[in-house]
């Protein structure tokens, strides 16, 4: 059974290799991502181009989203332990089968051979290999319970984190502004205080008004922490599947938010006028709050 | 006895430089807060969450004058309750006492009143510096008729009430600051204790003071 396997793997990566040496004018490689987003400061966006299928397989492709954590990891280099993935395969070309990941604020294009065995797909997937953080993702796809295993090694073993694990369930996205932030509780990334040996916690403020449904007033942000602020701000993007590379931001929506999907780093163009008015009115808080809170002054 | 008197008197010496220092340094800062504001700037520090009223012409004109004018009052501080210049040169006292009064009733006073009706923080903090405002013309005016009816005693007392109150600008911001390094306050609650921590305790302060000094 098991030598069966290797030889039809053996025998696609042999063709896959044949079908690129002979087709490269197909190849769709992805610009390197721009590299230096924070949140709210989003930038332009590649968006992987179609790719023509002779063999769709229309149930598969869609997003498959979960945690993608760390298994190998420098301790040293403050490795994220846990960040949400969106794998999303997007089409299957003579048992080459391509796809993105999007993670961490990262878009990022990948593909490689698979194997179809019964109801699963197994695929050894290679990003691009000119960022940085580029590696290589072996999974299993079973399409009877829809969910998506494996395995990512990056490239560069000297990586924070250079082998992460991930257990990814079919998932669908479709842009909802009805999403509420149901807990708001966590505490903000890297926020410990020696002193107190507390962390600054988020409140319920950060969710008590929906931002994307709500016109929001002088009134309803007046009283907030600058960090529920900027959750509640964020929380519009997240609706709208924008990819965090804030840190601080990931880390709340990766690990508090069960319905947020990262799928795009560029939302600019899907933001409602009403979500546009209230991250200004937000976003002019959040100044005041971080220049004059905790100053001699009003 | 000579000794004693003359420990007494470096003491009173050392204790006015330290108040002489700490009073200038929070006039330094309340400077800085003052100058953001130059030049005219509708959208920078305090005015940047009052975007509902700079649209409105009186707002804007009571908020540049109450800025620009609220600091030279505090420059008072420094003469007015020297009993040295008020003893040898009484016109000077005279002349800086009524610049301090033109300024507290006829442009910071009035101009913090209409500021005050559009205050952040609710109704509690509108009353809060409204009350301030109206107090702090009152008894600077009550000052100035019982100088002119020469009863120093109580232009004495009326003038520490005044002052009082305009050392709420320091005394407001202070608290301001405290409240949040100890407890963490969210913005608007802390604005609100402060409307009215800011000058009520400056107010009991001025009391003791008055007292103290009728003793004597």
């Amino acid at each position: 059974m098991k030598v069966k396997h290797v030889c039809i793997f053996a025998l696609i990566t042999s063709l896959y290799a044949c079908n690129t040496s002979n087709s490269e004018v197909t190849e769709n490689v992805v610009p390197e991502h721009a590299q230096n987003i924070e949140d709210g400061d989003i930038k332009h966006n590649e968006k992987p181009s179609e790719i023509k299928t002779d063999e769709k397989r229309e149930g598969i492709f869609s997003y498959y989203v979960g945690s993608f954590e760390a298994k190998k990891m420098d301790d040293t280099k403050s490795p994220m332990l846990q960040n949400k993935i969106n794998i999303a395969l997007d089409s299957m070309a003579n048992g080459v089968l391509f796809g993105h990941s999007v993670v961490a604020g990262n878009i990022r294009t990948f593909r490689g051979p698979v194997v179809v065995k019964d109801n699963n797909y197994l695929a050894e997937c290679k990003e691009p290999g000119d960022n940085k953080y580029d590696g290589v993702f072996t999974f299993t796809l079973n399409t009877n319970d829809e969910t998506l295993r494996g395995m990512w090694t990056s490239n560069d073993k000297k990586l924070a984190v250079s082998e992460r694990f991930y257990n990814l369930k079919k998932t669908d996205f479709k842009y909802d502004p009805s999403l509420a932030l149901e807990s708001t509780y966590g505490e903000v990334y890297n926020s410990y205080n020696a002193k107190t040996e507390e962390h600054e916690q988020i409140t319920d403020d950060a969710g008590k008004i929906n931002a994307s449904q709500t016109e929001l007033s002088k009134k309803d942000v007046e009283n907030m922490y600058k960090r529920d602020l900027e959750i509640m701000r964020n929380a519009i993007y997240a609706r709208h599947g924008y990819s965090f590379k804030n840190r601080k931001m990931r880390y709340f929506f990766d690990t508090q938010v069960p319905w947020y999907i990262p799928v795009s780093t560029d939302i600019t163009d899907g933001l409602t006028e009403l979500e546009t008015k209230n991250i200004e009115l937000i976003k002019r808080y959040e100044k005041h709050a971080e220049s004059y809170y905790d100053v001699y002054g009003r | 006895m000579m000794i004693s008197f003359s420990i007494a008197k470096n003491k009173v010496k050392y204790s006015l430089l330290v108040l002489f220092c700490a009073y200038t340094y929070f006039l330094w800062l309340m400077l800085k807060i003052t100058i953001q504001y130059f030049p005219v700037n509708n959208d920078v520090a305090f005015l940047s969450i009052k975007q509902d009223y700079v649209g409105m012409l009186h707002y804007r004109i009571a908020f540049f004058i109450h800025v620009f004018s609220a600091i030279f009052v505090l420059l008072a501080g420094y003469s007015q309750f020297s009993e040295r210049l008020r003893m040898k040169r009484l016109n000077l006292h005279r002349l800086l006492g009524w610049f301090y009064v033109i300024v507290t009733v006829l442009l910071a006073g009035p101009s913090g009143l209409i500021i005050g009706i559009y205050a952040n923080g609710g109704l509690s903090s509108r009353i809060a510096f409204c009350l301030l405002a109206i107090l702090w013309i009152g008894f600077t005016v009550l000052a100035v008729i019982k100088s002119i009816k020469k009863q120093m005693s109580s232009h004495r007392a009326w003038m520490i009430r005044s002052f009082a109150l305009a050392l709420s600008a320091i005394t407001l911001r202070a608290w301001k600051f405290i409240l949040v390094a100890l407890f963490h306050p969210k913005p608007m609650d802390v604005y609100q204790i402060v409307a009215w921590l800011g000058w009520t305790l400056n107010l009991v302060i001025a009391e003791l003071i008055i007292l103290n000094k009728l003793r004597s």
